[in-house]
């Protein structure tokens, strides 16, 4: 049934209006785009068709789909809709864990228990649930939505044990009863607890392997109890032990970040030992261990790290620092990086991307088809492919009757270099997006025409990190776009290794012999003027903000 | 593909020359540096002619030749031959020693200490080994073949050992020496008690603090892994009694601490101690006994003249350095002749590196045996070989060149122990992991170094 003239142009007119979005929602819940562009993904591209939302659902599309009589229009004319991305290494609307760790183990006692944490230890809480912890406000959702990300998954970033994912839709006051599923998978990683067990890598693995065989007991007691309680001793409450229980039971997936090629290594053997198929999120350097990839699944960062701040590269790097050219050394190393989902994506490995908690999610995705991933390939791998990952193909991920109404509107293929987006649906409600100030898109893409930040002279430093704040004098000299020097602190003097600029942003890296370990940290820093402003990779020690002031 | 690593390791030779541009001048642009690490072809058939053979178990071979078989040892002796369609290698000139094996390295760790508890004994350096360690191709390039890679010695009891053989290319998981039995490394004195010291403000402080409370937390363990240990025989002994239809009985909790601590007392996991005073030795060797266990290995064992009579009568083997005296607190009573003199009691010593640096000239650290304490050549260079094999309890399948033991061996242009010599080959299950013609000698690295712009060095660079 075609739509009368008038209805129409009420539609249109609807659509067109300056209200504000939730009276909108309160007129109808019922859409129609119509003369879009469909990018359905599963289904091919309908190059003029309609999407008709109802109650948050996609109710039909096609080339020729009637529009209901109750539906807003939106002509989409010159338009794109796609379905909305997804993002599934995301921290969304979680507190960050407290700084410095918490109780102390079992002191003292030689005998003391393998591992009794005794209180509460950051990342060893694999009872910790996204779902509940959640809450977010608008502020932190809008600027990941106007992206075109209608749907994250959240789950805490650190640790060894995370706890539980929530794949959560980007509405404004999202609340745990919008979750779309959670939970999604146990997340884990291979972040100890500086000072306590386990405080290296050596521990995290081990302390790994035994909650697993402790859960394993743990599953068995259960099943027996369950089956006949009389006579038994009853099993144990402990929220730890009986949040792994679906894991070694294999109902529950198995998330662990793995970005180095040891560590992508490491996280597939130990899976191994307990029949366990993980999957391997951030895999920075999967291309290194394409063998042990091989059926696995991936959720695969485009996050790009500097070469240094990856342990292989910042190994390799620190050793032909005195010998060879390495700036161009990095250079290599970043392409290869930049590299990996295209290298991925020819050995066979099924993976999403995802941002790995980066804010150039979207920019560093073109990035990885300007290294070689086939577009559609990228369309896919955050789109249906991550819906997939998340234990929500049916229901997201593409453009098909029956799914979830999250789209994302823009001009041209939402992947290509010029696409900017100008609405996002969740859930079937709309949200506009507001194109980008004028000066950020002259900023746009690269730094190739801003000149390089100048850094030479004698900076005071103050940084924010796990273990504290920390006042840090760091002296420079520049030359061209690469630089050198010394940060000076409690922890003694160290050279500047790595010093590289790029438009306005300063990245450089630092070895630190500590308590026999040698420890790479990587900063990376905004120039403005005479000020500074950025982040830096403590290893194992977490990661820290800092400021900084030039001395005149 | 998968070892085709770019970005060159330095210093390591091979590596250099991928990086360097044959042509600097050549107007085209450098290649990416691109690495492959190669692996040796698995030789069926190979042939060592002509050589001096130091065979460390029977004497010295001259113009000798050593058959080698599917990666075995199958034929040693003067007018051999040699067979058709052997790899012939030819050893005029040349001599050839068993692959020396360091019995103390922590090379390829990516973590060393588990300091945070007293006891660690359920951590596996295996499961913290990177194959890319620079370290281990400048061992196979000093001759090593087999590394036992131990826990640091921050607390009494710490993790697991791994013994592996420089299979330099391959996967670390192909390292691993499948025949070796496992071993855990203990530690005591001065380490274990000065690392007790504030770690992060607020968080107790680990126990013990003094040597008394380390020979406790050894008591302590063990009591505990006996109680351990007869909770599981209970269990298997349930077990037996179950009668069809009837349910299993429940097995007791999983504890991998405990584990490895009962392999210990079952003998089937090797004790290597760090270890320093001649008291504290005496201390761990009674502990041992009561518990009914060996020690395999003291590591370290400056003061081990002391008690020479001792650890030979416990079984026990010293693997010792062969000199620093008195570079610690622990070290003041050392001396050179430790080595020798231990040997002529009749300890099984070896000298060991503790240090990717010394490990690759372990043959002149031999070579001080026979200076200081007058240890007979065969003596010396059983303290790099044998000696280490029979403590890491592999000295079945290497450590010595006699037939049917593995083909690890090492080739020098001239008497190891002669100070200018030098390694020419080194072969591991009779493949060549390392040879010095192909890599680029220390002349053409500076000729290349030479022909190379200078990185911009102001800054010193140096960490």
């Amino acid at each position: 049934m075609r739509l009368t003239p008038v209805a129409r142009a009420l539609g249109v007119a609807a659509a067109l209006s300056p209200l504000p979005v939730c009276s909108a929602v309160a007129q109808s819940d019922t859409w129609a785009l119509i003369n879009a562009r469909i990018q359905t993904v599963t289904r091919g591209v309908i190059d003029k068709g309609t999407v008709v939302i109802r109650k948050g659902l996609i109710e039909a599309v096609g080339a020729s789909v009637p529009v209901p009589a109750d539906a807003r229009v939106l002509d989409l004319m010159g338009k794109t809709v796609s379905p909305g991305l997804l993002d599934l290494t995301s921290s969304l609307g979680l507190a960050a864990p407290a700084a410095g760790g918490g109780g102390g183990g079992a002191g003292g006692g030689a005998a003391a228990a393998t591992q009794s944490p005794g209180g509460p230890r950051p990342g060893l809480d694999p009872e910790r649930d996204a779902a509940r912890e959640l809450k977010v406000s608008p502020g932190d959702i809008k600027p990941v939505r106007d992206l075109g990300i209608t749907a994250v998954l959240v789950s805490p970033s650190r640790g060894l044990f995370r706890g539980a994912s929530a794949l959560v839709p980007l509405r404004d006051s999202v609340t745990a009863a919008d979750i779309i599923r959670a939970p999604v998978a146990m997340h884990m990683g291979y972040q100890g607890v500086p000072g306590d067990y386990p405080g290296t890598l050596l521990g995290v693995i081990t302390y790994q392997r035994q909650s697993f065989y402790d859960a394993q007991r743990q599953a068995l007691l259960l099943d027996r109890y369950k089956a006949s309680p009389r006579g038994m001793a009853r099993p144990e409450n402990d929220a730890s032990l009986d949040a792994l229980v679906p894991v070694v039971r294999g109902q529950l997936p198995l998330f662990i970040e793995a970005n180095s090629e040891n560590e992508i290594r490491r996280a597939i053997r130990l899976a191994r030992e307990f029949n366990l198929k993980p999957t391997i999120v951030g895999a920075t350097e999967g291309f290194e261990a394409l063998d042990a990839l091989g059926g696995s699944s991936a959720i695969v960062s485009v996050n790009f790290p500097q070469p240094a701040q990856t342990t292989r590269w910042s190994y390799r790097l620190s050793q032909r620092r005195p010998l060879g050219d390495s700036a161009a050394a990095a250079r290599e190393a970043q392409k290869m990086i930049e590299g990996n989902a295209a290298t991925l994506q020819k050995s066979g490995i099924r993976f999403a991307l995802a941002s790995g908690g980066s804010r150039d999610f979207i920019p560093n995705v073109r990035k990885a088809i300007a290294a070689g991933l086939p577009a559609n390939v990228a369309l896919e791998s955050v789109t249906i492919r991550a819906a997939e990952l998340a234990g929500a193909g049916e229901i997201l991920g593409s453009i098909e009757a029956g799914k979830i109404a999250n789209l994302v509107i823009s001009n041209g293929d939402i992947l290509s270099d010029s696409a900017r987006v100008s609405g996002v649906f969740v859930d079937g409600i709309r949200y506009e997006v507001a194109p980008p100030p004028a000066a950020r898109t002259a900023g746009g893409n690269g730094a190739g025409n801003v000149p390089p930040a100048q850094v030479g002279g004698t900076w005071a430093m103050n940084m924010t990190s796990p273990q504290g704040p920390m006042d840090i004098t760091m002296t420079i000299t520049q030359s061209g776009t690469s630089f050198s020097g010394t940060m000076t602190s409690m922890m003694g003097t160290n050279d500047i290794s790595e010093g590289q600029i790029t438009g306005r942003t300063a990245t450089w890296s630092m070895n630190l012999q500590f308590g026999g370990q040698s420890i790479t940290l990587s900063y990376r820093g905004e120039v403005d003027g005479n000020k500074m402003t950025g982040t830096a990779e403590l290893g194992s020690f977490g990661s820290a903000t800092f400021t900084a002031e030039r001395k005149p | 593909m998968r070892y085709a690593h770019f970005l060159a390791l330095p210093l390591a030779a091979g590596a250099l020359a991928a990086q360097v541009p044959a042509r600097p001048d050549s107007a085209r642009p450098a290649a990416p540096p691109v690495l492959s690490i190669p692996i040796p072809p698995a030789g069926t058939l190979v042939a060592i002619t002509n050589a001096t053979i130091l065979t460390a178990s029977h004497g010295t071979i001259e113009k000798g030749t050593i058959v080698i078989r599917n990666g075995k040892i199958a034929a040693i002796g003067k007018d051999l031959a040699v067979p058709a369609g052997a790899q012939v290698i030819d050893g005029n000139g040349k001599y050839v020693m068993p692959g020396i094996i360091d019995a103390h390295s922590h090379s390829a760790g990516e973590a060393i200490n588990e300091g945070s508890r007293s006891i660690t004994a359920q951590v596996r350096m295996q499961d913290v080994l990177r194959e890319d360690a620079i370290g281990l191709y400048r061992e196979l390039a000093g001759g090593v073949t087999t590394l036992n890679i131990l826990h640091g010695s921050a607390n009494t009891i710490g993790g697991q050992n791994a013994v592996v053989k420089i299979r330099w290319g391959l996967p670390i998981d192909s390292m691993l020496l499948a025949g070796a039995p496992p071993g855990i490394k203990f530690a005591l004195g001065e380490n274990v008690r000065q690392t007790n010291g504030p770690q992060i403000p607020g968080r107790p402080q680990r126990y013990p603090r003094t040597r008394m409370g380390q020979e406790e937390v050894l008591r302590d363990a063990f009591t505990r892994a006996r109680e351990y240990q007869a909770e599981w025989k209970a269990y298997e002994e349930a077990r037996k009694l179950v009668k069809k239809g009837q349910l299993e009985p429940i097995p007791p909790a999983r504890d991998l601490q405990l584990d490895a601590l009962v392999e210990v007392l079952e003998g089937k996991r090797l004790v290597h101690a760090h270890s320093y005073r001649s008291d504290e030795i005496l201390m761990l060797l009674k502990v041992a006994k009561d518990f009914g266990f060996r020690v395999a290995s003291l590591q370290h064992v400056l003061e081990g003249y002391k008690i020479a009579d001792e650890i030979a009568a416990a079984g026990t083997g010293a693997s010792t350095f062969a000199d620093n005296w008195a570079y610690k607190l622990e070290a003041y009573d050392a001396i050179p002749f430790n080595a020798a003199l231990m040997a002529e009691r009749g300890v099984k010593v070896s000298i060991n590196s503790d240090s990717d640096e010394r490990a690759r000239r372990l043959y002149q650290e031999a070579a001080k045996a026979m200076k200081y304490g007058g240890a007979s050549e065969e003596e010396a260079l059983r303290m790099i070989t044998l000696n280490a094999a029979w403590q890491l309890g592999i000295d079945k399948l290497t450590g010595s060149i006699d037939i049917g033991k593995d083909a690890d061996l090492a080739i020098f242009n001239g008497h190891p122990f002669a100070p200018a010599s030098r390694v020419e080959m080194t072969l591991i299950d009779g493949r060549v992991f390392f040879d010095r013609n192909k890599a680029p000698t220390l002349e053409a690295l500076i000729e290349m170094l030479k022909r190379r712009p200078r990185p911009n060095t102001t800054s010193g660079g140096a960490q």
